[in-house]
């Protein structure tokens, strides 16, 4: 596309400026962390990292860490299995009412999830099921599979339906091109999809508010301390929070890439 | 193949299938039985009666809809203008800066919501990032800017950002570089290329940008509590309320039920105006 | 035909909702023949190969490999194996292991498998190193070429093709053409081959099916169909031809009934003879059509203007506004060009041997 060199200088500051107002709260956050101070105030007048060891210390922060770690492992697990298949029925079959399902999934994500949250309050309430974090994976499940569908949806539609076509007519029994095809082609897109429901999951908090019952989630106890009886351990605990994410991602991507030089190496051998 | 295709695309849906049918649809029947329950009963075991609805309209709750409402217009309309000229960048003139700035704003969805609104009181509250350094380089200061609507809408833009700027990307990203060109050729001016080509060809990312952003803001909370004090009560709030302090049940239900009418009617009339296949890549129609 | 074919249709139909995309079709294929099914799109050519390969399912009839019933058999289970129009080749395996695929399906050594996938690269004159060759790495004749050895290494009873050639360019596709066809030689297995390009199929095939609409307009050798279309679809289909709408006179020579054509006076021999009053087409290849010069004759005589001049390289074609009527074309070699001018009166000629009479629509 061609443009003039001021435009699109322009255009890139935008950008920039776009990234750093995303990043700005986040930023403050982790100035906030660093505060001595109990009650916090900029400029920051003198730095200490004594909310980390007290949180890390806390045993309220590694339940905390543990039910959400829970919740977003087994989320990660059944939203790429429900995913992968999910995204054949998406976008590879031409199935009678494949119409309807494209349409039916897209209505969660759409949904505010707090309501969705209560929805399920009631419903786990009718059904004599008392909240737990077991509960609230399947809240979860509700907005971040259908995510996990579409992530690998997109993968799957990029590859030729004549490649399974062409490993049946060569006798594949249809486990076999599953195996051989579908699977190794669409991996890729599964193993990103699994990063997205995991973060997905463990920043969630809209669809955990109601749905933990007694356990609680990273996110919520941040809310709550948040909206009431704020604790100087609030800064910190979000910032490890969010390493922990970074961390997972870093991972997820050196995996990604180990799995594309794996299959390199696998046939330039 | 077509049969074949038939068999293992319902068996490949069923999961997904499952998962909608446990944890979506019926939750949302149970919700709109309880909506018909009498006040304040928390089993689905009465007479239905309509006291729920009438509630709604005469105690004044029709007014946090219509903020709501409003807030998440406002902010569609503003993430639509600060969003278009990023996602015309990364769709058509960035390349390696492109999937920096994908990047970057994805790793900020990880990041809990609550955690970065929070991170916005820091900086704009009185004596936060802002006007603590302000005063203490220049010795100005100014009034925090928290709690008042225009925040909640600044909020609500900053929280869905992605959610519009991703779908522009991809209705862009639709538009083609020749067909702007042709245009650019026949003597249009750059204000008709955009109104003649791109809007109408980048069409189906708008409709679902704009709706995603629509819909999550009309039913969000979190903006309004941590950042508008309690300036506007939203209608997810007063949902929240009415289940939790107020313990009526069926009047939450009612309230939700209004919200999800509105939002599942929008959602359903903007999903069928666009081609699924087509936008998310697809070469089949 | 004495032998027994190696595949057999019967009233094989196929319907999407209303729409029928194989009306009643019948077909015999002979073992060792290279059959090119050819048809615009639309015609139902695909939705036929993709029925004998098994990947689609038919709605009425009876498919027979010898003597055994296949059409209830899924593609997995047929003997039979079809080069894709988009090759479909794993990206993710290397040539060799595209190559092994089906070997691998059917549990053979790893050793045998690699020896077989050796001796194909060498059949399709591809260097051995190709063997551990990334897909993306390999040229779109490459990739022909891979496809072509993946699917011989099947071993197929009957080898298909969908157009696997559109995608290259015009060079590549007809040094390909002539390599498929030398390569049908040395096999000795039964091809058949679907396009859109008669051209494609007069290169390499020993039979032609012409389709149209779901059915098969004419089944014949190459120069059958070149010579003797059944009819004006058929003519049409092979490129520039002119027809014309003739009728029977009282001595039943043709006359023109828009054009006006002189027959020089001489009764025809009985392959042009028409009933009296009969319609019929009179088709002509431009080639065949010569200038008239002077008082020069010939049995169909047409005059016009020259209205236009292409060169084709070792071509020349004209084309001449017939009085009253519609252009003709004539093509003359380079060396034989016509030295006319453009907006000159001409007379074109020519003999009944080179015409052929379409009875057919």
């Amino acid at each position: 596309m061609k443009m003039s060199r001021s435009a699109r200088i322009a255009l890139t500051l935008y950008g920039v400026l776009a990234i750093f107002f995303l990043y700005l709260p986040i930023i403050s956050v982790g100035f906030a962390s660093v505060s001595k101070a109990r009650y916090l105030t900029f400029p920051i007048k003198r730095y200490a990292t004594k909310w980390y060891g007290k949180a890390i210390e806390s045993s309220t922060v590694q339940d905390l860490l543990w039910t959400s770690l829970s919740v977003a492992l087994l989320v990660t697990v059944i939203s790429m299995v429900v995913g992968f298949f999910g995204a054949l029925a998406f976008a590879r079959y031409q199935w009678r009412f494949r119409g309807v399902f494209q349409k039916l999934i897209l209505l969660p994500i759409f949904f505010p999830q707090a309501v969705l949250g209560l929805a399920l309050l009631l419903w786990f309430n009718a059904l004599g099921i008392i909240p737990s974090w077991k509960t609230a994976v399947v809240a979860h499940l509700v907005w971040i599979s259908p995510i996990a569908t579409l992530i690998i949806a997109i993968r799957a539609y990029g590859f030729d339906p004549s490649l399974e076509e062409a490993a049946r007519d060569m006798g594949a029994s249809t486990w076999t091109v599953m195996k051989e095809i579908t699977g190794p082609l669409l991996w890729p897109g599964v193993v990103s999809a699994g990063l997205f429901a995991f973060l997905l999951s463990w920043g969630n908090f809209p669809l955990s508010l109601f749905t933990t019952g007694a356990d609680s989630t990273l996110p919520e106890w941040l809310y709550a301390k948040m909206v009431s009886g704020y604790s100087p351990l609030v800064p910190s605990v979000g910032i490890l929070s969010i390493v922990t994410s970074i961390v997972l991602l870093l991972f997820g991507v050196i995996v990604m890439w180990l799995i594309r030089a794996r299959s390199e190496t696998l046939s330039a051998r | 193949m077509e049969r074949q295709d038939q068999r293992i695309g319902l068996l490949s849906a069923l999961p997904m299938g499952v998962v909608l049918l446990i944890s979506f649809l019926a939750p949302m029947l149970v919700i709109a039985v309880f909506s018909v329950m009498p006040q304040k009963v928390f089993s689905l075991l009465h007479i239905p009666d309509f006291s729920s609805y009438k509630l709604v309209f005469t105690q004044g709750y029709i007014k946090s809809v219509l903020w709501s409402f409003g807030m998440a217009m406002a902010s569609t309309v503003v993430l639509f203008v600060i969003c278009w000229p990023l996602a015309f960048g990364m769709a058509k003139v960035f390349k390696g800066f492109g999937i920096f700035i994908t990047i970057a704003v994805v790793v900020t969805l990880f990041v809990s919501e609550n955690i970065r609104l929070f991170g916005w009181v820091l900086t704009l509250m009185k004596g936060g990032l802002i006007e603590g350094h302000l005063r203490a380089w220049t010795g100005l200061t100014f009034e925090g800017v928290l709690y008042n609507t225009p925040v909640i809408v600044f909020g609500l833009v900053y929280a869905y950002f992605p959610f519009m700027l991703f779908p522009l990307i991809q209705g862009i990203a639709m538009v083609p570089d020749d067909a702007r060109q042709a245009a650019a050729d026949l003597g249009a001016t750059r204000r008709q290329i955009f109104f003649e080509v791109d809007l109408p060809l980048s069409a189906p990312g708008i409709v679902i940008g704009s709706l995603l952003s629509f819909v999550l803001a009309a039913g969000a909370m979190a903006e309004s509590k941590l950042l508008g004090g309690q300036t506007v009560i939203v209608i997810a709030d007063e949902i929240e309320t009415a289940f939790t302090y107020g313990q009526n049940w069926p009047l939450g239900s009612a309230l939700s039920i209004i919200l999800i009418l509105v939002i599942g009617a929008l959602s359903i009339f903007g999903i069928n105006r666009v081609n699924l296949d087509l936008i998310m890549g697809g070469r089949r129609t | 035909m004495s032998r027994e074919p190696i595949l057999r249709l019967e009233g094989v139909s196929k319907y999407f909702g209303e729409f029928t995309a194989l009306d009643s079709i019948n077909l015999e294929i002979d073992e060792g023949e290279f059959l090119t099914i050819v048809g615009p799109s639309g015609s139902g050519k695909t939705t036929l190969i993709r029925i004998l390969v098994g990947i689609e399912e038919l709605s009425n009839g009876k498919i027979w490999l010898w003597n055994d019933r296949i059409e209830a058999i899924p593609a997995n289970r047929r003997p039979t194996c079809m080069v894709f129009q988009s090759l479909a080749l794993f990206p993710h395996k290397s040539v060799g292991e595209n190559i092994e695929f089906p070997l691998k399906l059917r549990k053979q050594r790893p050793e045998n498998r690699k020896a077989r996938a050796f001796e194909l690269l060498d059949l399709l004159q591809l260097p051995q190193s190709f063997y551990q060759k990334r897909i993306n790495e390999c040229s779109g004749g490459e990739r022909q070429r891979v496809a072509l050895a993946r699917a011989l290494a099947f071993d197929p009873e009957i080898l298909f093709f969908d157009e696997p050639l559109s995608a290259l360019d015009f060079r590549l596709r007809k040094n390909l053409e002539k390599e498929l066809k030398d390569l049908h030689r040395r096999t000795g297995k039964t091809f058949v081959y679907i396009t859109h390009s008669l051209e494609e199929a007069m290169v390499m095939s020993d039979r032609i099916a012409i389709m149209r609409s779901g059915r098969f307009e004419q089944i014949a050798v190459a120069d059958e169909i070149y010579a003797r279309p059944i009819s004006r679809f058929v003519a049409e289909f092979m490129g520039e031809v002119n027809l014309f709408s003739v009728k029977g006179d009282d001595s039943g020579n043709p006359v023109g009934t828009e054009i006006d054509i002189q027959t020089g006076g001489a009764t025809l021999d009985s392959g042009m003879g028409l009933v009296r009053g009969a319609l019929a087409t009179l088709m002509v290849r431009p080639e065949a059509v010569n200038f008239l010069v002077d008082d020069g004759t010939a049995d169909f005589v047409v005059e016009g203007v020259l209205k236009a001049e292409y060169a084709l390289g070792s071509r020349t074609q004209y084309k001449v506004k017939a009085d009253n009527g519609d252009e003709l074309a004539v093509e003359k070699l380079r060396e034989d060009r016509f030295f006319g001018k453009v907006g000159d009166r001409v007379r074109l000629g020519w003999n009944a041997a080179s015409a052929h009479m379409i009875t057919g629509d």
